[in-house]
């Protein structure tokens, strides 16, 4: 009576254990290849325009990048003075991450362990949309609408309640400065924001509300977060952070100089942001990815020695150990499959032209053109040699409030 | 087992877009994209119930002459951006349609253009068909305005908003409030879930819906 190897191998070749031998190569080839896709990144043609080079890269991006690139193209404006820009740009981002999108399918099939996080829309780390809320504030401001800047504002201070710990959430200084301010503005109490504001500054000295102020300047200082990944599998987010030299500003206008000191810092609120639960999730994968991998590794081991002792001494073949084999170098294949396709990479897609320190002012200037001149200052107070620049502030309407933005920041 | 091997290293290719079917709806019916804020479902509510209440007060149901409103912008005191005019644009248009005339609106917001038309009169670029050296721009009975007042409530499981949405009538002689209604709606967003709502009228009356 024949064996099964003596009837046929695995693949049709009459007399040869072909199926344990092949299977313990794709054993072998499992655990050599590797499989690496990078993300696709729109090609264009730069112009030097920040603006409309964003666009351009918006056009061609992945629909689930949209709101990275509003957001991108939207400080880029600010910072050029296209304000209308900034403001589509502001109101396309924050009508995507307005809505509930926790069931949404992308975010389900990014919590599923063989999708990447980078596979959902990105809406952002909470500073990051914290930040898209106050530019859409500073802009509704601009346009006269106060209350909405509020609004704004309180939802960005809200935004940033997702902080792990409670010392860390809606911790924003100038947010509760501001939504007070608005308050006072329109003839309410605003109070109790200066309070939260005072208590979020830890003793840093915040100026009292002026009514009569009409000219609001918001600055921005020294570049912001950079995300990356770090982890066997790059599945833990990390934020890289620089701190930049400058810690304030100057502003000289109409015979007035004003200090802009950094009431926020963005490294610090990116920092301090905790534990997500898509780390909870991605921290699972990679456990995930680690163990079948392992499992695969001794599954094939086991095949390969199991492969090598299915002939026996005198010639005859071991049914038991060609079973085994190939059992083994199954069992290695789709470990070593379901281990290679699980994607526990952290999504480290960046709103990479943020600041990293906010400040503002507020001062009084009738009606009319003044020349104006902002320098920068260092931790110690001093002007940053080089940083100074001209500008011209204009009042127009001395019942409505002139908003100018002030970014160190040049795209 | 190939196809397997292969899908894992598979990249990226041209995305072919799902076709996703557009729904139309009623201004008034909640949508299947819903979050805790302001949106267009509780304005149409709000407006309605604002407008019916409007017109049932004396100083416009038995007024003699249609008394002259002007609109003044809501203000929004809660965490939701929004576009303020549409409030009292929306009960103003509802107001229109159902007083037959029992009140009339001053379109104060299109005065520059109101007097550009009145120079343009005045130094005979135009003809007119009355003097227009004589102030026919109506000066106001009422004063309408709003305000939005929002609470936002977070804890682990969730996040809740509740908006307040204050409506009053100002006589714009006296400065007396001759008529003040409101509307609440809560909604409660679970984390990972759905958005769960409860609209109310104020002092207790029949919910919104």
């Amino acid at each position: 009576m024949k064996t099964r190897a003596q009837r046929g191998g695995a693949f049709g070749e009459r007399g040869r254990p072909a199926r344990p031998r092949l299977l313990a190569c794709g054993c072998a080839m499992v655990l050599l290849g590797g499989c690496f896709s990078a993300p696709r990144v729109p090609s264009i043609a730069h112009t030097g325009d920040p603006v409309i080079d964003g666009n351009a890269q918006l056009a061609a991006a992945r629909p689930e990048d949209r709101v990275l690139w509003n957001y991108r193209i939207a400080a880029a404006a600010m910072r050029v003075g296209n304000f209308e820009e900034a403001k589509a740009k502001l109101d396309d981002a924050i009508l995507t991450m307005g809505g509930i999108i926790t069931n949404s399918a992308e975010a389900a099939r990014a919590r599923s362990l063989f999708s990447a996080e980078r596979s959902k829309v990105f809406i952002g780390e909470p500073y990051e949309r914290v930040m898209a809320y106050f530019y859409r504030g500073i802009l509704y401001w601009r346009d006269g609408q106060p209350d909405n800047a509020r609004a704004c504002f309180r939802t960005a201070q809200f935004i940033d309640g997702d902080a792990e710990k409670q010392s860390y959430r809606s911790d924003y200084v100038l947010l509760d400065y501001l939504d007070g301010f608005a308050s006072a503005k329109l003839g309410a109490d605003g109070r109790e924001a200066y309070r939260r504001a005072v208590e979020n500054g830890k003793g840093r000295p915040l100026p009292p509300y002026d009514r009569e102020a009409n000219v609001l300047v918001f600055a921005e200082f020294g570049e912001g977060p950079r995300k990356y990944s770090s982890g066997e599998y790059g599945e833990q987010l990390r934020f890289a952070v620089s701190n930049s030299r400058v810690h304030a500003a100057v502003l000289t206008v109409g015979g007035q100089t004003v200090t802009l000191p950094a009431y926020d810092d963005l490294n610090y609120q990116a920092a301090t942001r905790g534990g997500r639960l898509m780390d909870h999730i991605l921290g699972n994968k990679a456990v995930f990815k680690s163990t079948t991998s392992a499992v695969g590794d001794v599954a094939a081991v086991g095949s390969i020695v199991a492969a090598s002792r299915m002939n026996r001494w005198d010639g005859t073949r071991s049914e038991g150990s060609q079973n085994t084999a190939l059992a083994l170098g199954a069992v290695a294949l789709i470990s070593k499959i379901a281990s290679a396709a699980t994607t526990p990479e952290a999504d480290t897609r960046t709103w990479q032209n943020l600041p990293q320190r906010l400040g503002f002012a507020a001062l009084r200037l009738a009606p009319g053109e003044y020349p104006a001149r902002v320098e920068f200052l260092d931790a110690a107070g001093e002007r940053i040699a080089g940083s100074a620049r001209e500008l011209t502030v204009v009042v127009r309407d001395p019942a409505a409030d002139t908003v100018i933005f002030l970014s160190e920041l040049k795209r | 087992m190939l196809v397997l091997v292969l899908s894992g290293c598979a990249t990226r290719g041209v995305k072919n877009p799902d076709g996703v079917p557009v729904t139309q709806m009623g201004a008034d019916e909640r949508g299947f994209v819903a979050g805790t804020g302001i949106e267009s479902q509780d304005l149409v509510a709000v407006t309605d119930r604002m407008t019916r209440s409007i017109l049932g007060i004396p100083e416009i149901a038995r007024a003699q002459v249609a008394p002259r409103v002007v609109l003044d912008p809501v203000v929004n005191d809660t965490r939701f951006p929004i576009n303020k005019d549409i409030f009292t644009d929306r009960i103003r248009i509802e107001l229109n349609r159902n007083a037959m005339g029992r009140v009339r609106f001053l379109a104060r917001d299109r005065m520059a253009t109101l007097e550009r038309e009145r120079e343009l009169k005045q130094t005979g670029q135009v003809t007119a068909s009355a003097d227009p050296n004589v102030t026919e721009f109506r000066g106001a009975d009422y004063f309408l305005t709003g305000k939005l007042s929002g609470m936002t409530t977070r804890t682990s499981a969730g996040t809740s908003d509740y908006v307040l949405y204050s409506f009053q009538l100002i006589d714009a002689r006296t400065s007396e409030i001759v008529w003040e209604d409101a509307a609440e709606i809560k909604k409660a967003g679970a984390r990972g879930r759905g958005v769960s709502v409860k609209p109310r009228h104020a002092a207790g009356e029949p919910a919104l819906t």
